[in-house]
């Protein structure tokens, strides 16, 4: 009975090996047999392996092949094959191609078969690369139980080096495409979204909100730069079609130092190779007038601006407010600088401001306020005199396309926050004004949660909403974008332009905003190490959509864009900014009077001498010019 | 390429573009002799021209054309809204560089298009840019020899108070264009300036003359009005001998 039983079992061992080699046999006779579909097959597919393509990609260039096939099936028409032999013809082209091998003609062989070979050859090759993916995907293929996460691993660089490959190629991602989307750079690898060689944003979703992370060193600051100098780009394409508002960019850079004034030189140059006719930096080289705002919101915001506590204070709070729309309210007009507000908070001067006015409410209050107005006086002259001139004025937001605004959120903070809710205010008001020009405005504040005690994140955003505003937060991590979680959530969760992930410890939570997807996953049972049997079960389940370790592994230049519960993993083509400002040259052109030179050195080294700038003090007489001017443009007429 | 053509270039580049009987002006030779000029230029590929507006056909420079002269500026050609002035401050200059005067003090225009180059993207948000300033050297025995005079062109009207202002910036610039903000305006430092020159149209004159009497004396004392020649107006140049560039 055991021997019968061991004997059955050798048989059908034999069996199945002698099944198994037929059908290896037969496999490669039909290879053999269709020699230039297998060729061009094989081709498709190392390449395919080799760049990291999507199958799509093979797909894509078997109908680019469809022309030629035409073409081919026309120049025999044109010879005068009937239909039949048309219908035939790729068939009577695979047997002259063996009669041209068996005679040796091996290129006329090959120039015989490529027209239906190739683009058969590629379809072929695209469903086999798409096979083999499914089988890793799902874990039903591979010789060992690594080999699903190896061939992950593998296709990963693949795709970071090809999509490297394309956006070093000289002309090759634009900034902006023809149907008006910005491109990021090359697209590394897809997960639910379209799989194309480009990732490109539209316009519209640079017009929404967007949420950028990444730590320092990762890329943000170019990724940054390109999305904000696509929005001008394409900004001023609409604005010069007549198809929208002139864009503008404000960009409020919350780290300060000498770091930001780096950035924003770079800016400047990037964007004004986008289109940006002058980028204004704020406070270094520009400045704003909050005095400008409306006298309502001006009372608002300088009260704002004053850090004071809560309870008992609270009092001290109201008085200050009140104080204030004394001044700023005053029948005279609103203050139009820093100076002339700071001259109003005087007991007398209000006395004498209200003292003919009809409105005797404010007058009691005065009577009231006026032993507290000395107080407020002297906490505004320390607040004023710390935030500089920068918000003196002259200037307005309409006065340049792009406003690089840097707060020193790091060195000064309770300055930065009083800058920030004022830079706050003053956009928004310039975007409410309905008198003022149209424009198309992207806020974009990078580590705003340093500076948003006075005005939170949240209440930023849904300010900028209301108002038309796009808002971009970027954070160098998911706890830097606000300062608690409810508000963390609250900007990630609305960020309907997409969220970009860049190299972060800590993704998990914006991961999982992205949801997840189901996969099929297979359990196979283990013949021995290292291999797997073809038995095994199969159950669908959700995996999420972001693969939180590949963030975290993210190299320089490289980001996740998620939007609607999909992914794109982007390596970002980075701008080249035109060349830096030439420094002026030592020696001026213009030629300054010795005599004036001693003066101003005079001037410098007295400090009581130096009179108003340009004043000329101490030089020569002008000389007459009258006999050049009438020679140059006849005499002075009257 | 001759000497006329790299000085009829440079001309060309620096004024923005300019219209083909003041080429001819400048460069001392007959409207088709600049016409043949253009054309040649063309060919090279180091100029465009068209017929922008009324009276003759502008000349500009290409991308090809300013890298050529080394000039650091962006290819662009003469917007619409500006040709009338951009002829006037051609005109200006031509009438200036022909005065016996202005070559014997060994003059120098530096145009705008130059001032604007060296601010860059910077140029300040309400800062004005005079239409060209003239620098004169020292040593040539010319009373006015060391100054720098900025020089503008009033075409049209403005407010009293605008023209008073613009006025009062450039007299009260001590830096020159382009550099730090912190040097743009420093007391006690001489002014960059020593005079400002308006050739205005007759429309343009009084205004300026109201702006100029609305000044401080100090100020005031330093402005030239004068009338705008009359080949700002599109009028037909004579060929002037003084200008004729050797070829």
């Amino acid at each position: 009975m055991i021997t019968r039983y061991l004997g059955f079992l050798a048989l059908r061992a034999v069996v199945r090996a002698l099944g198994r080699v037929i059908s290896v046999a037969a496999s490669v006779g039909l290879l053999v047999l269709v020699l230039p579909v297998t060729l061009a097959g094989g081709y498709a597919l190392t390449l395919a392996w080799f760049l990291g393509w999507p199958p799509r990609q093979l797909y894509r260039a078997a109908a680019w092949c469809l022309p030629m096939l035409a073409a081919w099936l026309a120049a025999l028409a044109a010879a005068g094959d009937s239909w039949a032999q048309l219908a035939a013809a790729p068939w009577t082209a695979w047997l002259d191609m063996w009669h041209d091998l068996a005679a040796g003609h091996y290129g006329l062989a090959a120039v015989t078969v490529a027209p239906p070979a190739i683009p058969l050859g590629l379809l072929a090759g695209g469903l086999a690369w798409s096979w083999r993916i499914y089988t890793l995907e799902t874990g039903s293929g591979g010789l060992s139980p690594s080999a699903p996460a190896a061939f992950d691993r593998r296709q990963w660089r693949h795709q970071v080096r090809t999509a490297r490959a394309r956006i070093s190629a000289p002309g090759a991602v634009p900034l902006v495409r023809r149907d008006g989307s910005v491109v990021a750079g090359a697209t590394i690898r897809t997960v639910r979204h379209p799989a194309r060689p480009l990732t490109a944003i539209p316009y519209p979703r640079l017009r929404s909100h967007q949420v950028v992370i990444g730590t320092t060193g990762t890329g943000k600051t170019t990724l940054l730069l390109r999305l904000w100098a696509g929005f001008i780009r394409r900004g001023m394409q609409q604005y010069g079609a007549g198809a929208g508002a002139r864009p503008l960019l404000v960009v409020i850079d919350c780290k300060g130092g000498a770091d930001s004034r780096r950035i924003a030189e770079r800016a400047r140059r990037v964007l004004r190779g986008a289109g940006a006719a002058a980028t204004a930096i704020w406070p270094d080289e520009a400045t704003l007038s909050l005095w400008a705002l409306p006298p309502g919101q001006l009372i608002s915001t300088l009260s704002d601006m004053i850090e004071h506590g809560t309870g008992g204070a609270a009092y001290y709070a109201d008085v200050l407010e009140e104080i204030v729309r004394l001044a700023v309210t005053a029948p005279c007009g609103p203050p139009a600088s820093a100076a002339d507000f700071q001259a109003r908070l005087d007991p007398d001067w209000l006395r004498l401001a209200y003292a003919a006015s009809p409105d005797a409410t404010s007058a009691a209050l005065l009577g009231t306020a006026a032993r507290h107005v000395t107080d407020v006086a002297l906490r505004f002259r320390t607040l004023l005199r710390r935030l500089g001139g920068g918000l003196d004025g002259p200037g307005s937001f309409g006065d340049a396309d792009t406003w690089y605004c840097i707060l020193e959120g790091t060195a000064e903070i309770t300055v930065a926050e009083a800058q920030a809710r004022a830079l706050a205010d003053l956009l928004a008001w310039y975007a409410a004004d309905p008198g003022g020009p149209r424009r198309e405005i992207l806020l974009a504040v990078d580590e705003f949660s340093a500076v948003s005690r006075r005005l939170p994140i949240w209440q930023l955003y849904e300010r900028a909403r209301s108002l038309g505003l796009a808002v971009q937060v970027s954070a160098q991590s998911w706890q830097g974008l606000a300062a608690d979680e409810d508000e963390r959530y609250r900007v990630a969760s609305t960020a309907d332009g997409g969220i970009w992930l860049l190299r972060t410890p800590y993704p998990e939570p914006v991961a999982a905003l992205a949801g997840t997807r189901r996969v099929v996953d297979t359990t196979r049972r283990l013949l021995g190490v290292p291999l797997w049997a073809h038995e095994g079960l199969s159950r669908a389940e959700g995996t999420p959509v972001v693969d939180a370790e590949l963030i975290r592994g993210l190299a320089v230049g490289q980001a996740a864009y998620i939007y609607r519960g999909g992914v794109s993993y982007v390596q970002v083509k980075r701008l080249v900014a035109g060349p830096a400002q030439l420094s002026p040259a030592p020696a001026p052109e213009v030629p300054v009077p010795a005599a004036a030179t001693a003066m101003a050195a005079a001037g410098a080294a007295r400090p009581d001498a130096a009179g108003q700038p340009g004043e000329r003090p101490g030089a020569r007489p002008l000389a007459d010019i009258g006999p050049l001017l009438d020679e140059a443009f006849g005499p002075e007429p009257g | 390429m001759t000497q006329r053509d790299t000085v009829g270039l440079l001309f060309t580049a620096e004024m923005y573009g300019v219209q083909l009987d003041l080429l001819a002006a400048r460069l001392g030779i007959g409207l088709p002799a600049a016409r043949a000029a253009a054309a040649r230029w063309r060919q090279q590929g180091y100029a465009d021209s068209a017929q922008l507006g009324p009276g003759g056909r502008w000349v500009w420079l290409t991308q090809a054309g300013l890298a050529a002269c080394g000039l650091p500026y962006r290819a662009v050609a003469p917007a619409l809204p500006r040709l009338a002035h951009l002829r006037a401050v051609t005109a200006v200059r031509l009438a200036l560089e022909a005065a016996p005067r202005y070559a014997a003090a060994g003059g120098y225009w530096r145009s705008e298009r130059r001032l604007r180059a060296r601010m860059g993207s910077r140029v300040p948000l309400r800062e004005h840019l005079p239409d060209g300033e003239v620098h004169w050297p020292d040593g040539t025995g010319a009373d006015w020899a060391g100054e720098c005079w900025a020089i503008e062109a009033e075409l049209t009207r403005k407010t009293v108070s605008r023209t008073a202002a613009i006025m009062t910036e450039i007299l009260t610039r001590t830096g020159d264009y382009g550099c730090l903000a912190a040097e743009v305006r420093v007391p006690g430092r001489a002014a960059r300036h020593s005079r400002v020159l308006y050739l205005c149209s007759p429309a343009a004159r009084p205004v300026v003359l109201r702006a100029r009497a609305a000044l401080p004396a100090s100020l005031a004392a330093r402005i030239e009005v004068r009338v705008l020649p009359a080949s700002a107006a599109g009028e037909q140049l004579p060929r002037q001998p003084g200008h004729r560039v050797p070829t």
